[in-house]
């Protein structure tokens, strides 16, 4: 069964062609070898009849006038059957009268006899055949004569017509292969032309190729004609996704160019807007510092207004530091070199201690912590995190605030965490946009700027940045910064 | 040998038919007790064979022309003081020739064999055979006879004894003076014919 299956169609054909046509000539000869057997066989015994017949018919007078010598003429007459071997003639009283025997030596035993009425019967006796038939004068039976013939010739002629038709049919059964090998071609030749060009297809998704339409009009030449129909609209749609992405990417391509050039202008203009604003304000600032010395001893409401105006300028300067770090965030290009976060954050730890000498806060600094990094960016990733982190526990004390990192999928995980006011983490995706605050300005002050440059800096590193929090319990910030030397 | 008849056979004589009957059934017991010694023994007489002959010549002979009329009976005569007795008679009863009833009639003058169609003239007859076959001549009727110059006197079948066996001989010239046409499968089995067939005039 798996040779057959693996056989191709024109294999499968032959074999096909080759059972059916064995069949049916098997079935034919089977038939023909029978009818002819039955033939030659009735032929036999319609010959013998008349052989009998005849014999009968001339011994009549013999019988009726006793006369055996002339019985016995008429039976030696049957010497020109050779398959009679013997003859015997009976008469009007059952008993044998004349006998012919071929073999003169033999002496031939009837042992059947017709029964009264039967004119005519055939015994089979071994291979050999016995006939009776009854002698009539004048419509009254007078005696009967018995052949008994051999089959031998029968039997020959029967096996020559065996060899024979044998002979013929395995001729025929020949000739049918060689038409069917001629012919199979009308089908196959299609068919594996189909067949080799769906696998060019699918082995090198070439839709340009064509599989040979044949010449008929029927089943095959359809298929092939539908199979090369959809190859083209295949082709045809290919092309046109071609185009259209072609089209597309031309489209991205432009608009990418348009924004990035548009980003820059605008990055170089807030840049310039800051930078240029710095100058002026220093000397606002300077002057409020001034203003401040020599109004000491003024009255108080002029001293209130020159410490509003120094506070103004001073959180000006702040807010103009960030927007350069949120643009420096963007342009600087990054220079990664292996860095200990650890030490950057104690350096950061120890200025916010030096800023604000009384409060009692705890820092829990892992070291080292290493990271592949841009050191002065990072630095200011960690400056805004644990600045937020300094600033939203200013309430608690003692406050804790810790730095650490951890392995993770993505790369490295550090994290932030205070036990500080946290915020409502309904708001958590606000919090990495410029300019989003949770809090008030009054409550805890602050620009909005911090942790939109934080994410800014970590995404340019390949990295994400979240929080987690719980109001009044606190919160941590995760940032992943890729394992080092992958990027 | 088959169907061997003799009269010295110690199983057969001629008598009358309930005799004969019962000689044929001891006949029948004595074979049954002795095996096949006597296989003959339910052979027919000569004259049961010769009452038999003549009803079958009457089936090999036909009358050429307008010798007949068709229908009628088919009358076998015996003439003269008849030797055949009964056998004829049963041998006849319910038999046809040609479609016609045999009817046997004993004629005790050769005039009343008219409207014979064959006539046999017994042996008893023979002082007076030459009259009798010159009065039948022209009857269209087959004349039989046992006599052994009765071919030589114009009649036509004469019955031989040969070797056992009732036979017979036919003279052709007599038969050709009338209608009648003897079968050639009859002359075959004959023992002697004299004369040729008339193949023409006759038929």
């Amino acid at each position: 069964m798996r040779f057959w299956n693996s056989q191709s169609i024109a294999g499968k054909l032959t074999r096909m062609n080759l059972m059916v046509s064995a069949t049916a000539l098997l079935f034919a000869y089977v038939a023909f070898f029978a009818y002819d057997l039955y033939t030659l066989r009735s032929d036999l015994l319609s010959s013998l009849g008349t052989e009998a017949s005849i014999v009968g018919a001339n011994s009549v007078s013999a019988i009726v006038f006793d006369d055996q010598q002339a019985a016995e003429s008429t039976l030696s007459a049957l010497k020109e059957t050779p398959q009679v071997e013997w003859a015997i003639v009976v008469g009007q009283d059952g008993n044998p009268f004349a006998s012919y025997a071929r073999d003169a030596s033999a002496k031939p035993v009837l042992q059947q006899s017709l029964a009264p009425g039967e004119s005519r019967h055939f015994w089979r006796i071994g291979t050999k055949f016995l006939i009776g038939s009854r002698i009539f004068l004048q419509g009254k039976p007078v005696g009967a004569v018995y052949l008994l013939a051999e089959t031998t010739a029968l039997k020959e002629s029967a096996l020559q017509f065996g060899w024979l038709s044998a002979g013929i049919l395995l001729l025929c059964y020949v000739i049918a292969l060689l038409v069917t090998a001629a012919t199979r071609n009308l089908v196959t030749a299609p068919l594996s032309g189909l067949a080799e060009t769906a696998q060019i297809v699918s082995r090198d998704k070439d839709y340009s190729v064509r599989a040979a339409v044949p010449r008929t009009s029927d089943e095959l030449a359809l298929l092939v004609r539908s199979f090369n129909e959809m190859l083209e609209q295949i082709q045809l749609r290919d092309h046109e996704v071609a185009e259209a992405r072609a089209v597309l990417e031309q489209r991205v391509q432009e608009r990418t160019a348009e924004l990035s050039a548009a980003n820059k202008e605008l990055e170089a203009f807030s840049y310039t807007v800051a930078h240029d604003l710095r100058g002026p304000l220093q000397h606002i600032s300077n002057i409020a510092f001034l203003l401040q010395g020599m109004s000491a001893a003024s009255n108080p409401e002029e001293r209130e207004l020159v410490d509003k105006l120094f506070e103004g300028s001073q959180r000006m300067s702040v807010l103009i530091e960030d927007l350069l770090n949120l643009s420096r965030a963007t342009s600087t290009p990054l220079r990664r070199i292996a860095v200990d976060l650890g030490h950057t954050a104690e350096e950061i730890a120890g200025t916010l201690k030096a800023e604000d000498p009384g409060r009692r806060v705890q820092f829990k600094i892992a070291k080292p912590t290493r990271a592949f990094a841009d050191e002065g960016l990072l630095r200011i990733v960690l400056q805004n995190l644990l600045g937020n982190a300094w600033k939203y526990t200013s309430k608690k004390d003692p406050a804790v605030i810790e730095f650490s990192s951890k392995d993770g999928a993505e790369g490295t995980v550090f994290f932030v965490r205070d036990n500080g006011a946290g915020f409502d983490t309904r708001y958590a995706d606000r919090l990495f946009r410029p300019f989003q605050r949770l809090h008030s300005q009054s409550e805890f002050p602050g620009t909005g700027i911090g942790l939109a440059t934080a994410s800014r800096i970590v995404e340019r590193h390949g990295g994400r940045i979240w929080a987690e929090s719980t109001v009044d319990q606190g919160s941590t910030f995760f940032f992943t910064l890729p394992y080092g030397g992958n990027n | 040998m088959v169907s061997a008849i003799s009269n010295a056979d110690p199983c057969f004589a001629r008598r009358g038919l309930i005799y004969a009957w019962a000689r044929w059934m001891v006949a029948a017991w004595l074979c049954l007790l002795t095996g096949s010694a006597c296989a003959q023994a339910a052979k027919p007489s000569e004259y049961d064979v010769k009452a038999a002959y003549l009803l079958n010549f009457g089936k090999f002979m036909r009358f050429a022309g307008s010798g007949q009329a068709a229908g009628g009976a088919f009358n076998i005569c015996i003439l003269g003081r008849d030797p055949l007795g009964r056998s004829m008679d049963q041998i006849a009863a319910n038999e046809t020739v040609d479609g016609r009833a045999v009817h046997v009639q004993r004629l005790g003058d050769a005039t009343q064999g008219r409207s014979c169609q064959v006539v046999y003239i017994s042996p008893f007859e023979a002082p007076r055979l030459r009259e009798d076959l010159a009065i039948l001549e022209g009857s269209n009727a087959l004349t039989v006879g046992d006599t052994p110059d009765f071919l030589e006197r114009g009649g036509m079948i004469q019955f031989v004894l040969q070797a056992d066996h009732v036979r017979f001989s036919v003279n052709l010239n007599a038969v050709d003076r009338t209608h009648i046409v003897l079968s050639s499968e009859l002359l075959r089995v004959a023992v002697s014919v004299e004369g040729k067939p008339n193949r023409g005039g006759a038929r």
